[in-house]
């Protein structure tokens, strides 16, 4: 359906080591949710305006169901208005001068839809958004979450093979966000259109992608579905930008099979998941939900023991900060088993969740907020 | 981020006590008198036989007059001519430079957005007697060179014409337009345009469903306001056009009162056309009012600060930057150079390698000796700063009365303090002769530089209430409900937070002020006496008087002193600006 290849893209002609993008290709099938996740500066949003024809790449090749729409080997630069896309901005780009029905009848008008015809689309997009009451509503007369919707009508209305979407629920509050998560998500399956999604938000990503890609300094860094990309990253940047992780640096003493004898500030464990290459420096990643805590310290393949310094409850999660050896572990358990801080502990570290990712990152860089 | 965030919040209305109360009754009575009371006695006037309001008598005599007059329908085809024809073109000019500079990739963009000030700080009346000197038939140097050039017998241009005047009033309000503009260009979320495009629009349908509809309230207001503007202007009419017996009405007004056949000003028939005048510029205040509201309804929100899409020109570019460096050699270069070398000379002679032998600072030195030219300059800065210090003071008052108190009457207030931008300056003159001889037992001030100080602050209020307004309602009313909850009253809380954040406005306002009092030819004409010449009408007198190098001497220094005030305006604006962005 989709299919980007080695796009290039610079800051700044004058500078050959300035790339907003360098080198990322990706290819989405029919149907599919497929999100470019990184921060910002990331190259995440230049990709997806490359492929929407805003921004023009350096170099690379992009296809839309078959059709080249960019190709710098061919010289082929198709202008947006002859692509087959939509698209929803962050900031919604809701034309004030015009009605509710005004702004989705519009990409109709532009393609010369009759107005019988036109009429009925209309209206079947804003039911769809369950905006039909508002249709002769002037567009600025709306909230957040309303004009949210406007400009998903107005971009589903057009039924374009492909519906990119930059960021579109960053504007709204938290509560409204995750339900027009939900919508968001329902809607894409039941139009069965194609979704590229940019985000900087990791649970937005994990809720409604079918596969993530996480991108970091212009490249794509890991490109994997929302489940192996949490249970097993390939890399520290990306263990790190989805779901909580610290990583302590750790080398493999010796390989068994699919899992490996390692060696970290903890001690020696056994890892259950392995990167391809075992070069480089490595890192041990153990999600803090995954530890496990028990009443007194027991004998075994990675378990240790620990002191409780100190608890944080926060409702849903009690987080425990272990001392083991000279290390701090985070834990994360629920309210229905709690312990007392100061006391001593046992932790077990299920080796099919101690995860050996390649690279090394600097305590505290490149968190997610 | 949220909801309707268009309107800043607002504390309640009437929220004010008794302090806010009187403050806000005493500024109404005092706008009552600057701006109600000269409207009603120019009412009054026009009913008078004599033209004096307190003297006896009724009669609509003075409208007969008028009004009947066979050359009346002339006098406003063209005034209306004049008027649309300015505005039009310095409309299509200054889209043009506010597209170019903010959002194409012409080189030069940043320089010319500074140099845009440069012909606001040229006088008009300074502008019309440059392009005299180079388009007169007679004597005008592109007309000569033309002539040489081409092997001409006559010149092929006269700037004493209607299409003169409209070419040069329209070059002196290009940088309006455009800094009109610009930010209606600038704000706009490039997004608008750019879901056009992603909704298979072309550039063309973009252009005219999107692009244009939400411009237009912006161009409309700009149209509206030049409007205005050409309506009362008077400089250029009345150096380019009175000499060739082309009348617009301001230059009407000025003729019946300073030039009548009569021998005496005719006072009953200036206000009777007054009132046909107001009534237009009423109806197109009106008519601008109602499209600033529009234009603000329109005002887009957005998430992230946005990187305006810069439109590549290609080889047109340099096109472009030649087309505006030509129009800046126009409004500005051309004019000026030619008033240096005026100012240079014993008399008025063509630039030439041969008379460059008779330059002299003579005319330059005059300002050090000659004791008429001594008092305009000391009564011209006197005048400004009182005008310019007042009007700011008064400005910040009405503005946190109207804005951040919400007092009682605030919306009288307002539109007291906006009304004056319809009245045109020799109205304005005319309307302070009637109030200060008839009050002249209380405020003998008729004939003195004070009757300017009146007469500019009633003027430029209308200025300055929109600025300090603009202003005042972007700085958030929690910066001051936080001072309130930290336990100062409200003196405090205006002295400590709301003053410093308004402190740049203020000095904006101060200098723009300034600047115009400067440069103000029209009400200071018709309120001109022994005691209160001041530079403009100084000017005046000797270009009119038939001494252009020493009108042109005036002229160099007045605006050498223009540029000055209104750089450091464009500076303060910037950071007013920039303080507001936070």
């Amino acid at each position: 359906m989709l299919k980007v290849e080695h796009l290039l893209k610079r800051y700044d002609r004058s500078d050959p080591d300035a790339f907003a993008v360098r080198d990322v290709s990706f290819e989405v099938s029919a149907g599919e949710f497929f999100t470019l996740l990184g921060p910002s500066g990331c190259g995440k949003t230049t990709t997806l305006r490359s492929v929407a024809g805003l921004e023009m790449p350096d170099e690379g090749e992009i296809a839309i169901s078959g059709v080249k729409v960019y190709s710098s080997s061919q010289g082929v630069a198709l202008p947006v208005a002859r692509r087959d896309i939509a698209m929803v901005f962050q900031s919604y780009a809701i034309w004030p001068h015009m009605t509710v029905g005004q702004n989705v009848a519009f990409p109709l008008e532009a393609a010369g839809v009759r107005s019988a015809q036109l009429k009925s689309r209309v209206e079947r997009a804003l039911e769809m958004v369950g905006l039909a009451a508002f249709r002769d509503r002037p567009a600025p007369m709306l909230s957040g979450g309303q004009q949210q919707r406007v400009a998903l009508a107005r971009a589903i209305v057009k039924e374009a093979r492909i519906l990119l979407l930059d960021e579109p629920l960053s504007n709204l509050d938290a509560k409204l966000r995750d339900q027009m998560r939900i919508e968001l998500r329902d809607l894409q399956r039941r139009i069965g259109t194609t979704a590229i999604y940019v985000t900087h938000d990791q649970d937005e990503a994990m809720s409604l992608s079918d596969r993530v890609a996480v991108m970091s300094n212009g490249r794509i860094v890991e490109l994997a579905p929302p489940l192996a990309l949490y249970l097993q990253p390939r890399t520290a940047f990306a263990a790190r930008f989805v779901g909580q992780a610290d990583l302590l640096e750790c080398r493999v003493l010796g390989r068994d099979g699919d899992t490996a004898e390692i060696e970290c500030a903890l001690g020696r464990l056994r890892a259950g998941v392995l990167p391809p290459q075992l070069d480089g420096p490595l890192s041990l990643l153990v999600r803090p939900e995954h530890i496990e805590l028990h009443e007194s310290a027991e004998p075994g393949v990675n378990r240790l023991t620990g002191v409780i310094e100190r608890i944080v409850f926060s409702g849903r999660i009690v987080e425990y900060f272990v001392r083991v050896g000279e290390r701090v572990v985070r834990v994360q358990g629920t309210s229905r088993a709690m312990f007392a801080a100061g006391r001593t502990i046992g932790l077990h570290l299920p080796p099919e969740r101690c995860v050996v990712v390649a690279g090394a990152l600097p305590a505290g860089g490149a968190a997610p907020h | 981020m949220a909801a309707l965030p268009h309107a800043a919040p607002r504390p309640p209305e009437g929220s004010g006590g008794w302090g806010v109360r009187l403050a806000a009754a005493a500024v109404a009575a005092l706008l009552v008198y600057l701006v109600i009371v000269p409207l009603v006695l120019l009412g009054v006037s026009s009913l008078r036989p004599t033209g004096f309001p307190l003297e006896p008598g009724l009669t609509f005599g003075n409208f007969a007059t008028v009004y009947g007059d066979p050359r009346f329908p002339k006098l406003v085809g063209t005034t209306v001519m004049f008027a649309l024809g300015s505005t039009g073109l310095a409309l299509v000019f200054g889209i043009l430079l506010a597209w170019l500079i903010e959002r194409t990739d012409m080189p030069g963009r940043g320089a010319f957005r500074m140099l845009v000030i440069l012909p606001m700080a040229t006088p008009p009346v300074l502008l019309a007697i440059g392009w005299a000197m180079l388009l007169s038939p007679r004597t005008g140097l592109f007309n000569l060179i033309l002539m040489d050039v081409f092997g001409l017998q006559s010149a092929p241009f006269n700037v004493y014409t209607l299409p003169g005047m409209i070419f040069v009033e329209s070059l002196a309000l290009v940088p309006t337009a455009f800094l009109f503009l610009a930010p209606a260009f600038r704000n706009m979320d490039p997004n608008l345009e750019e879901a056009a495009l992603t909704s298979g629009a072309g550039a063309w349908f973009m252009v005219r469903r999107v692009l244009l509809p939400l411009l237009w309230p912006a161009i409309a207001a700009c149209g509206a306001f030049l409007l205005i503007v050409c309506f009362v202007v008077f400089d250029i009419p009345g150096t380019l056009g009175m000499p060739a017996r082309i009348y617009v009405l301001s230059t009407q007004i000025y003729y019946l009162t300073a030039d009548s056949p009569a021998g005496v000003p005719l006072y009953g028939q200036v206000s009777a056309l007054g009132t046909f005048f107001l009534l237009i510029l009423f109806g197109l205040g009106y008519l601008y009012y109602r499209f600033t509201r529009q234009s603000q309804k329109y005002r887009t929100i957005s998430g992230k600060g946005f990187r305006p899409r810069l439109i590549p020109l290609g080889p047109w570019r340099w096109l472009a930057a030649g087309g505006v460096t030509l129009y800046f050699a126009l409004a500005v270069l051309a004019p000026l150079a030619i008033l240096v070398w005026a100012s240079l000379m014993p008399y008025q002679t063509r630039p030439t390698l041969s008379s460059l032998g008779l330059a002299t600072l003579e005319n330059h030195l005059d300002f050090l000796r000659n004791a008429r030219l001594i008092t305009a300059t000391v009564n011209s800065l006197t005048v400004a700063f009182f005008a310019a210090t007042l009007v700011a003071i008064l400005s910040l008052v009405v503005s946190w009365l109207v804005v951040r108190q919400r007092a009682p009457g605030a919306q009288l207030i307002d539109n007291l303090a906006f009304t004056p931008i319809a009245i045109p300056g020799v109205m304005l003159g005319v309307a302070m002769v009637y109030v200060y001889l008839t009050l002249d037992f209380v405020f003998p001030i008729y004939g003195s530089i004070w009757i300017l100080v009146v007469a500019y602050v009633t003027h430029y209020l209308s200025f300055g209430s929109r600025l300090a307004n603009g202003v005042m309602v972007q700085i958030h009313p929690e910066l001051e409900e936080a001072a309130r909850a930290s336990g100062a009253g409200p003196g405090r809380v205006l002295r400590r937070i709301t003053a410093p954040l308004v402190w740049p406005a203020v000095a904006a306002i101060w200098i723009w002020v300034l600047a115009h009092a400067m440069r103000e030819l029209s009400t200071a004409l018709m309120l001109s006496g022994r005691e209160n010449t001041v530079l403009p009408t100084l000017l005046w007198d000797y270009w009119t008087g038939g001494e252009p190098t020493r009108a042109a001497t005036v002229g160099v220094w007045l605006i050498v002193a223009l540029a000055v005030f209104l750089t450091i305006w464009h500076v303060l604006s910037e950071r007013s600006a920039n303080t507001r962005a936070r």
